[in-house]
């Protein structure tokens, strides 16, 4: 059964030319039908050549080091994530569409899910001429730098074939694998594997990370680099790129250090592609130079640190007190007010609505209530047992809950938010007072779990599965108890540990089965929902600008190749290997 | 002889005492570089394993060394002229970054001060010289440009002459679109120029001000001492009367704070470099502290309070030249 379903993956990624119906990545067999494209060549360019350098911001602030070593997370320059290394495959953030074929053409997994087998493009070649293969993929997977723990080993079997095994089933990490993990040429970077610089601290420090990449880097992406200074770096086409010569000639990647300079830049047309809140992007787009993608993605929430078993402290620890905070704020004067009316509806479920509908359980609502319920969140803290005191606040032993709710000073929309919340949740009875706090203190105190409400946000899943969210942001082996701060890859900042929600999301874990899976989530979304760790308000905006006078080529509305921002690592090269000259 | 070893003695305290705190107040900040950054990284995608071992690769073992021991440590480090590698711009020395910054710093906040000082001492003796006339005009409206908040008047001027009119750049200290990197040519020198005309402009309007109304007040004072009614009487000729003795007597107390004001250049002008991305010093700052990066917050502090101190100094040692009473005070 699993064994069909898994064969037929194959064939869809060999044979998509005709637009069978595809299966969806990262789950299990079947999924939304979608346009394949030529796989074979996927990022080829349609339209004419052209001079005209294209400008990116892709938030860069200046001043710009060259850094080109895409294992040094900090310091790395966007054109290296996907312009210059480039993934097995490009997932899709916006669309449930199987992912596009890079350095992989196809791959499959076996039944209990702890081997994969990845097929590998044919004749492509590393920029200084050397040809890519099976053995650079494996050095990219098992070097000491990149090594992601849960996998065995990773192995060539031939020139165009790779086979990764794994103790466990592994299917959720075949994002992390195909779609996030750049393939690195093994004749270079083998090199620099005894660099040595210095740490933070001054310390020695050796290996891959200490090594800057600078000069010439060696990749298969469409572009390689030409000149770096502290203002701006350009890159000029690879003329052997497998996709065909890129049509733009040459790239400028420009520093800029505030927002409203780059909207200004925007205004003036002197940029042609840039991501970023803009409040009113109708400005910008008026002239019709620009085209205007907006691709809600992350959802932004009130973090509260529920779980007074793990010692969190305050009145959000009742269950009671969040429900009742849930259905007092109004999330529709919220967008409109804090996010300028650009976010889009968010669901409690955190399926991504629109991509990860079919992932919302029965019964499940779909989408967060818009309007503010204060009559029911009185209603909800009555039955609780808390009463109203003079002042209008409810409380409990004669005590009136307060609650702090802090944002990092400066993110002017989180600021906003907390403020309206604060407003609405007075008009239930409730007492918050919204409070701003330096970046640094927001940063130790939703890691330590020593706060009672924040404004934050959740990182939304790369694929169409909400899994990564359900596992990261709210089981119990992803947190640590209040006071110690969460370790590499946790994000339950909440401190939410429910034995039910555990299990179910290891559940899920090991099967590709899709009903297994829905199964699991629906107990994980009933208690998501019932007990509110986080509080969900709106899906954040994400606004992608480019220039359609000049270029075509862009994931636009109608058709959302990739996800369109500019500093998105990989998929951003996929665009630039794609994009060409406006003909005229 | 001994004001001079005194003063040094106390500059040497200072210098020593500034360098500690130096060293201790970043390591008070809350949060640790390694929660900033994944913060960072998190705002704008996912973060694979990978990633986040080379992460605590590059920030090294917080925990390893005492706060003792990095204190001797950094001080060793101080006198090799070794200031540490920064994280943000891994892995450029502290050194090299400052070293690329100064010189933009240096050349236009500089300037603007240079001309700011000279315009505002200039109009300001005019105006105690001509008080009650149409100069005193120019107080009120000077002294509230400098109340103005500087970074609403730097995003007015890039709003009605960068972006409506179009007459001058938007970001940059030269031409990024067009100079792939600084160069000697004359094209590349006219392009700093103009670059830099906007925000030198807004340095000296909101520096202005405060130079003008200091000096127009010293004038008038001065103008009543009776030296000046002497000279009134000699007959002198009043453009000497002016120079001579007015404006040098009253010009007196703004040196001392040009003085400073100079020391301070360093630093940069951190709203200015923000709003044009204009290369300076005050920019690294900003990005060292919201980092945490520690190396570089320390590099900035240190070259910020060793060119303050080198001013203090040598506005000490000019005033117990030409003011022999600075000398010998408490004997």
């Amino acid at each position: 059964m699993i064994r069909g379903k898994i064969r037929g993956r194959w064939l869809a990624a060999a044979a998509a030319l005709t637009s069978v119906t595809l299966l969806a990545a990262g789950c299990s067999g079947s999924g939304e039908g979608g346009e394949g494209g030529d796989n074979t060549s996927a990022p080829a360019a349609e339209g004419q050549a052209t001079d005209r350098e294209l400008v990116v911001w892709a938030g860069s602030q200046t001043p710009i080091t060259p850094n080109f070593n895409p294992y040094n997370p900090a310091a790395v320059l966007h054109l290296a994530n996907g312009g210059i290394y480039e993934p097995l495959f490009v997932y899709n953030k916006i669309a449930d569409v199987p992912p596009t074929p890079m350095l992989g053409l196809e791959w499959e997994w076996n039944e209990e899910g702890t081997e994969l087998t990845v097929k590998l493009r044919e004749g492509v070649q590393w920029n200084d001429g050397e040809p890519f293969t099976a053995e650079d993929v494996v050095y990219s997977f098992t070097n000491e730098t990149a090594k992601p723990p849960y996998l065995k080993d990773a192995v060539a079997k031939d020139d165009t074939t790779v086979v990764f095994s794994f103790d466990d089933p592994s299917f959720t990490n075949e994002f992390a694998m195909l779609g996030s993990t750049l393939i690195v040429p093994k004749h270079v970077f083998a090199e620099h594997e005894k660099d040595s610089g210095e740490d933070a601290d001054g310390n020695a420090l050796t290996g891959l990370v200490a090594w800057a990449n600078a000069e010439n880097p060696v990749g298969t992406g469409p572009y390689m680099v030409n000149t770096t200074s502290a203002a701006a770096y350009t890159a000029k086409a690879n003329p052997n790129y497998w996709g065909g010569e890129p049509k733009v000639a040459s790239l400028r990647y420009v520093g800029i250090d505030s927002n409203q300079s780059a909207e200004d830049l925007l205004t003036t047309g002197q940029i042609d592609w840039a991501t970023m809140f803009v409040p009113d992007p109708d400005r910008i787009t008026a002239s019709g130079v620009y085209g205007y993608l907006n691709t809600p993605k992350d959802p932004t929430v009130l973090y509260t640190c529920a779980n007074e078993d793990r010692g969190c402290e305050g009145e959000q620890t009742d269950v009671a007190v969040r429900q009742a905070l849930n259905l007092a704020v109004d999330r529709g004067t919220i967008n409109e007010k804090a996010f300028v009316g650009l976010a889009k509806t968010v669901s409690p479920t955190y399926a991504l609505l629109g991509r990860d509908d079919k992932w919302i359980a029965d019964g499940m609502p779909a989408e967060a209530p818009q309007a503010a319920d204060p009559a029911a969140a009185a209603k909800v803290l009555e039955d609780a047992g808390y009463t109203k005191d003079a002042d209008g606040f409810y409380g409990k032993d004669g005590k009136a809950v307060e609650l702090t709710l802090a944002s990092p000073d400066g993110w002017t929309d989180y600021n906003n938010a907390a403020k309206l919340i604060e407003e609405q949740a007075r008009e239930a009875g409730l007492k918050v007072v919204a409070t701003t706090i330096s970046e640094a203190e927001y940063g130790d105190q939703r890691f330590s779990g020593k706060f009672e409400l924040l404004v934050g946000g959740v990182v939304g899943t790369s694929i169409a599965d909400p899994y990564q969210i359900y596992r990261d942001w709210f089981t119990g082996d992803f947190t640590q108890d209040v006071g110690t701060s969460l370790g590499s890859g946790e994000w339950n900042f909440s401190r939410y540990d429910n034995p039910e929600v555990n299990e179910a999301v290891k559940t899920a874990s090991q099967t590709n089965d899709e009903a297994v899976k829905k199964e699991a989530y629906a107990v994980v979304q009933e208690h998501l929902v019932e007990d509110l760790p986080f509080i969900p308000l709106v899906v954040n905006a994400t606004q992608t600008f480019y220039n359609q006078k000049d270029y075509t080529g862009w994931p636009t509305e109608e058709d959302p190749y990739a996800f369109p921002p500019a500093w998105e690592n990989p998929s951003s090269g996929l665009v630039l290997g794609k994009i060409a000259g406006a003909g005229s | 002889m001994t004001f001079y070893l005194r003063r040094l003695a106390f500059y040497a305290i200072t210098l020593w005492a500034a360098i500690s705190l130096n060293f201790l107040i970043p390591r008070l900040l809350p949060g640790d570089p390694f929660t900033i950054l994944l913060a960072k990284l998190q705002r704008s995608g996912g973060i694979s394993p990978s990633v986040e071992n080379s992460i605590r690769l590059l920030l090294g073992a917080v925990e390893d060394q005492t706060l003792w021991e990095q204190y001797v440590h950094y001080w060793g480090n101080l006198f090799r002229g070794d200031l540490g590698v920064s994280v943000t711009q891994f892995p450029t020395p502290v050194t090299e970054l400052i070293a690329g910054a100064l010189p933009w710093t240096i050349g236009l906040v500089g300037t603007a001060t240079v001309i700011s000082f000279v315009l505002g001492i200039g109009l300001g003796a005019l105006a105690g010289w001509k008080r009650g006339t149409w100069v005193d005009s120019l107080i009120p409206s000077t002294t509230m440009m400098q109340s103005l908040p500087y970074f609403w008047v730097a995003l007015l001027l890039i709003f009605l002459f960068s972006v409506t009119l179009g007459w001058f750049p938007i970001i940059g200290a030269y031409d990024v679109f067009k100079f792939d990197a600084p160069e000697w040519s004359w094209a590349f020198v006219g392009s700093v120029i103009y670059h830099a005309f906007l925000p030198a402009l807004t340095i000296v309007i909101s520096a202005v001000g405060g130079w003008l109304l200091g000096m127009r007040n010293m004038m008038v004072s001065t103008l009543s001492e009776d030296y000046i009614t002497t000279a009134e009487a000699k007959g002198l000729r009043p453009r000497r009367i002016f120079m001579t003795y007015a404006v040098r007597n009253a010009a007196m107390p703004s040196l001392a704070g040009f003085g400073v004001s100079l020391g301070f250049v360093v630093a940069g002008s951190l709203v200015m470099e923000q709003v044009f991305t204009y290369p300076g010093v005050g920019k690294l700052m900003i990005q060292a502290v919201r980092n945490n990066d520690y190396a570089l917050m320390q590099g900035v502090f240190l070259v910020i309070t060793l060119a303050v101190l080198a001013a203090l100094f040598i506005m000490d040692l000019i005033y117990g030249f030409i003011d022999p009473r600075t000398r010998s005070n408490n004997g």
